[in-house]
């Protein structure tokens, strides 16, 4: 993680570890998320507990069916409710935005204390990052955390889906879910057609130019409707990485996808009205299209949905 | 305010000045600017631009570039070939760019060697009264009170790093002058390191607090850099850096006076802490402007004017010039790698200054120590 360790040279250390742990792709350090699920091997009955999970953070052991799970990452919180789980659900953090009901908390995630979600009492805590000593502190407190780092491809996604479903008691939702989502991408590859083939895309995650290469989550839906990143030869070190206005001109992406339209507030007209980008391909053809930040940085099944439909709807042959 | 020295002491070599009162009145012995080190420095500046515009991702000919820069001075008629986009890329990426990074450089540079003077204190460096800790915040105060206020227009964030670092060296100023009594150098510097302290607290739990889009946007501003410089940026800091780089290339002789210290420097009629008034002043306005597009960029306001000390004397008659040349030279140099190593990927500008310049800087040194 290049972007980490410089900013330590320029700022400070506090600064550093929430940089660290937020920065999109720094939360992907920890191992991927595609370790089998433990507990598939076992015979499929409903509710086997004690159940042993795979954790970013190694194995995680549920003693009984969570009846009180805390979920700080917005894209498990997604799954939880696509699972069927959101009964169980007593708090997610402050990015959790879907569904509307779910109980929404201050929470971020980046808290450094386990002790401040102890009036919640969770009996299940879902992280997305390592943040500090909070896991095991909540280890100590008997408290099993599972940590599903950023899925960068949809096999992370079934497996994580596979994982949620055993940590709460709902195996027999998983296939159901997966059917969804695999619905909802053939619904929008075949509106789509063949209009997305080829075609060449920008998406900024800030107006300072980083971007994510395909081999994100979000490149990954891209790719689904065969489009390639224009940022790809800049991904050599980081799959978010910061290329140049004079890169974009160069490259002349078919698409620019603006997934810092709620941080920067940046929008097509102002895109448009950058030094010389009035010459692209993208803004003469007026595809250049704001979207929420976070699909850039989630992978639940509603952002998902959300975000192939949008491309259907987009893309023009 | 006294700012003028006798001429015949501002004439004499900085050491020279430490057997004052031995020797009496100074001979004249004139440290004047040697011309072969200003073109040797406007020498390296100027190979740094070109490069630095020829060389990019669009790939375009070299050829074609420098017909196309060249034929743009009146009277030559030159046609590049370059296509409507490969004139964007020279006139609005490239271009702007170069101009930004020499303008940043030379002004981290010159307050850097101008600081160094003005406190004695070969540490100092730009961000010392709390520039950085200032922008930073005032930075961060954008973004993360974006939400609140509603639609921001894009370019207030640098007014906001500029108003914070202002602020914070004002505040440091007025911290540092509170005692009457002791309106020293070094109660300014610990009031400085009071201040960035203060401002760094602030703006470190507003960071805690806020969303992580939020942070990316603040972290890639600290980290610094050019990516996105245009001719917008250029005009911003152009008064400030023109201004302040004038004002401090002027106070070069008394920074001379000034390094055998205050009272001897009052012996000779120069008013010290009107001098570092001064200085800090146009030094910091400048570094504030320059910080508020570029973010915080380290290690350029040591580095340039301590190498350039090594290799060219103590004297600020010498240092404060050749500052700016090697400065802005330095950073667009440090820019072209930022942007090349991994091209297209970008590396922080920051990041680049430091890796580069702390070991060249420590082989300067060595060699330095040999030689003496």
């Amino acid at each position: 993680m290049k972007r980490p360790e410089a900013v330590h040279l320029l700022a400070g250390a506090a600064i550093t570890a929430i940089a660290a742990a937020l920065w999109p792709g720094a939360a992907g350090a920890g191992p991927p998320a595609t370790a089998p699920v433990a507990g598939a091997t076992t015979p499929a009955a409903e509710a086997v507990f004690p159940v042993t999970v795979a954790s970013g953070d190694g194995s995680v052991t549920i003693p009984a069916r969570p009846v009180r799970i805390l979920c700080l990452s917005a894209s498990a919180t997604q799954m939880l409710y696509a699972l069927g789980a959101g009964p169980q659900v007593v708090g997610v953090d402050e990015y959790s935005t879907w569904p509307a009901n779910a109980p929404r908390t201050k929470f971020t995630g980046a808290e450094t204390s386990a002790e401040d979600y102890l009036p919640l009492r969770p009996d299940l805590v879902i992280v997305a990052f390592r943040s500090g000593s909070v896991i095991q502190q909540l280890q100590k407190l008997d408290i099993p955390a599972l940590l599903l780092a950023p899925a960068t491809t949809f096999a992370n996604v079934d497996s994580q889906l596979a994982e949620l479903a055993a940590a709460t008691g709902h195996r027999a939702a998983v296939s159901t879910v997966e059917a969804t989502i695999k619905t909802d991408i053939t619904a929008a590859l075949d509106k789509a057609g063949n209009a997305g083939r080829g075609q060449t895309y920008y998406i900024e995650v800030d107006p300072t130019y980083y971007t994510a290469t395909s081999k994100t989550f979000i490149g990954s839906e891209f790719s689904l409707f065969g489009m390639r990143d224009i940022a790809d030869p800049a991904g050599r070190l980081s799959t978010y990485p910061q290329i140049s206005a004079e890169y974009i001109l160069k490259a002349n992406p078919d698409y620019v996808f603006l997934a810092d339209t709620v941080c920067c507030q940046q929008e097509p007209v102002s895109f448009a009205r950058r030094p010389g980008f009035n010459a692209l391909r993208a803004v003469r053809l007026r595809h250049v299209i704001g979207v929420n930040d976070s699909v850039a940085s989630q992978w639940g099944p509603h952002t998902i949905e959300t975000f192939v439909a949008l491309l259907a709807g987009t893309l023009r042959p | 305010m006294t700012l003028t020295a006798d001429p015949r002491t501002g004439n004499r070599p900085a050491p020279a000045l430490l057997d004052f009162d031995d020797t009496g009145p100074p001979p004249l012995q004139p440290t004047r600017l040697p011309a072969v080190h200003v073109l040797v420095g406007a020498g390296f500046l100027l190979v740094a631009a070109t490069v630095s515009i020829l060389v990019g991702p669009a790939g375009l000919p070299a050829g074609a570039v420098l017909a196309e820069v060249v034929g743009r001075i009146p009277l030559v008629h030159l046609h590049s070939g370059l296509s409507a986009t490969g004139v964007v890329v020279v006139w609005q990426f490239r271009m702007p760019r170069m101009v930004l990074g020499c303008l940043v450089g030379a002004m981290l540079a010159i307050a850097g060697a101008s600081y160094q003077g003005a406190f004695s204190n070969p540490l100092a460096d730009p961000y010392l009264l709390g520039v950085a800790s200032g922008a930073g915040l005032g930075a961060t105060l954008v973004v993360v009170g974006a939400p609140f206020i509603g639609q921001i227009p894009s370019g207030l964030l640098p007014v906001a790093a500029f108003a914070g670092a202002v602020l914070a060296v004002a505040a440091t100023f007025a911290l540092g002058r509170s005692r009457a009594s002791e309106r020293s150098a070094a109660s300014l510097l610990l009031a400085g390191v009071a201040v960035a302290a203060f401002f760094t607290a602030v703006q470190t739990f507003l960071l805690q607090q806020s969303s992580p889009g939020q942070l990316t946007t603040v972290y890639s501003w600290i980290l610094g850099g050019l990516a996105t410089a245009g001719w917008s940026q250029v005009e911003l800091v152009l008064p400030y850096v023109g201004v302040a780089t004038l004002v401090l290339l002027a106070c070069r002789r008394l920074l001379d006076v000034m390094s055998v210290g205050d009272e001897e420097a009052a012996s000779v009629g120069v008013r010290a802490q009107r001098v570092r008034i001064v200085v800090i002043v146009a030094a910091t306005l400048g570094t504030a402007a320059a910080v508020s597009v570029s973010g915080l960029i380290g290690f350029v306001g040591i580095i340039v004017p301590h190498t350039i000390r090594l290799l060219a004397g103590p004297s600020y008659r010498r240092i404060l010039p050749l500052s700016v040349l090697f400065g802005a030279g330095f950073l667009v140099l440090a820019d072209l790698l930022a942007r090349t190593v991994l091209s297209p990927a970008e590396i922080p500008l920051g990041v680049v200054t430091a890796f580069l310049g702390a070991p060249f800087f420590l082989v300067v040194l060595r060699q330095a120590r040999r030689v003496g």
